[in-house]
């Protein structure tokens, strides 16, 4: 019986440790979890598949708490407001459990929201799903799928997150604009630092 | 310049700990800016048994709640030949802090910070990682990765896969 407890324990430790390391979705596969309902900070449930856009869809794991999710969060909502009257789908997906960062409780994911004029979802993530179905390890961290449905662009949002001025290389934005013109998006896949997603570790 | 000066402040701390009996005892320590080559250069020629490489910055709270058990495992590994190799992730208008944060934590070798694009540093340090921190990889003494953890990982967790290493078993090679 003790045996049988400790493997348990075991196992149940090395999930909490692989928690983050699932296969991140590869480019030209399509969004998981679409029919998975998610509370966004204006009280309605959204899912991937009633976001989706007709140019395409920009999916953003971000948070209240990731210091550089917070230096990123001013042009998330810039370039979330100006694509979604573009045509594309757009939604901000927060997966950190608030038991292990208070700062992304739902009431502050509700005044984020607001103080930042989004136009698009800011939505919860129940128990870190859809980022475990992702394989998003990071906020911020981007998923754009095109008009098809497929992953086009993943990684991040520009090659500076400290001085919005100092941006080189403004890839999501770049991507954005060559799937409206029909044109290949010349860098697809990007890195950059950021806060890994404190997941929940009861799923 | 800013580079100039982080390298005038590791070689002030270089010169005053000069005697290597009075290293140990010291709590001064310095941080070094580096490419992610430069470290792998310098994990692969560390004279260890085993070497934990570990990404943190003083804005990353999993990452400052983690660091004390970090050194926990360096104090209790270090005689059996566990080197850390611990790599700021701030930006170099934050290296005081980092540096204060270093001697908090009674850190007394040399610590780096990241030089160059994140893009860069995170494709050389380790293709397969996509920059998410803490992120911690151990390395045997022959320089290959042994594991890897993302998040914020346990003293428990970290000494099970170092003990694998420092007995010659664990798996193999990443």
């Amino acid at each position: 019986m003790h045996k049988l407890l400790a493997i348990a324990l075991v196992l149940a430790m090395g999930f909490n440790a692989e928690a983050g390391k699932s296969k991140t979705l590869a480019l030209g596969a399509e969004a998981p979890v679409t029919d998975l309902e998610m509370k966004g900070t204006d009280g309605k449930m959204y899912t991937l598949e009633s976001v989706q856009g007709e140019k395409g869809t920009l999916v953003i794991f971000s948070c209240n708490s990731c210091p550089w999710a917070v230096k990123w969060e001013s042009r998330v909502a810039s370039i979330g407001n100006a694509y979604l009257s573009k045509g594309f789908g757009v939604i901000v997906i927060n997966p950190n459990d608030p038991r292990r960062a208070a700062e992304d409780g739902f009431d502050e994911m509700v005044a984020r929201a607001k103080a930042l004029s989004y136009e698009f979802p800011y939505v919860v993530d129940p128990a870190s799903q859809v980022a475990h179905a992702f394989g998003a390890s990071r906020t911020p961290e981007v998923f754009l799928f095109n008009a098809k449905g497929k992953l086009a662009y993943h990684g991040a949002i520009d090659d500076n997150a400290s001085d919005a001025n100092a941006v080189e290389a403004a890839y999501l934005k770049d991507a954005l604009d060559a799937l409206l013109a029909g044109e290949a998006i010349s860098v697809s896949e990007t890195k950059a630092l950021g806060c890994s997603i404190k997941f929940n570790e009861d799923s | 310049m800013q580079r100039h000066i982080f390298v005038l402040i590791a070689l002030f701390f270089v010169s005053c700990n000069a005697p290597e009996t009075d290293r140990a005892s010291s709590t001064e320590q310095y941080l070094i800016p580096a490419t992610a080559e430069e470290i792998l250069k310098h994990v692969k020629d560390a004279d260890a048994r085993v070497v934990l490489v570990n990404v943190w910055a003083t804005w990353c709270p999993p990452c400052v709640e983690e660091f004390p058990d970090l050194m926990a495992v360096y104090n209790q590994y270090k005689d059996q030949g566990l080197k850390i190799v611990f790599i700021s992730a701030d930006s170099e208008g934050q290296a005081d802090g980092a540096i204060a944060f270093l001697k908090a934590h009674g850190v007394d070798f040399p610590s780096y910070i990241k030089l160059k694009s994140d893009r860069a540093f995170i494709n050389t340090l380790d293709p397969d990682w996509w920059g998410a921190i803490p992120a911690t990889w151990l390395y045997d003494s022959a320089g290959n990765k042994r594991h890897f953890w993302l998040g914020k990982t346990s003293r428990e967790q970290f000494e099970a896969k170092i003990r694998d290493v420092l007995m010659g078993g664990g798996q193999g090679v990443l």
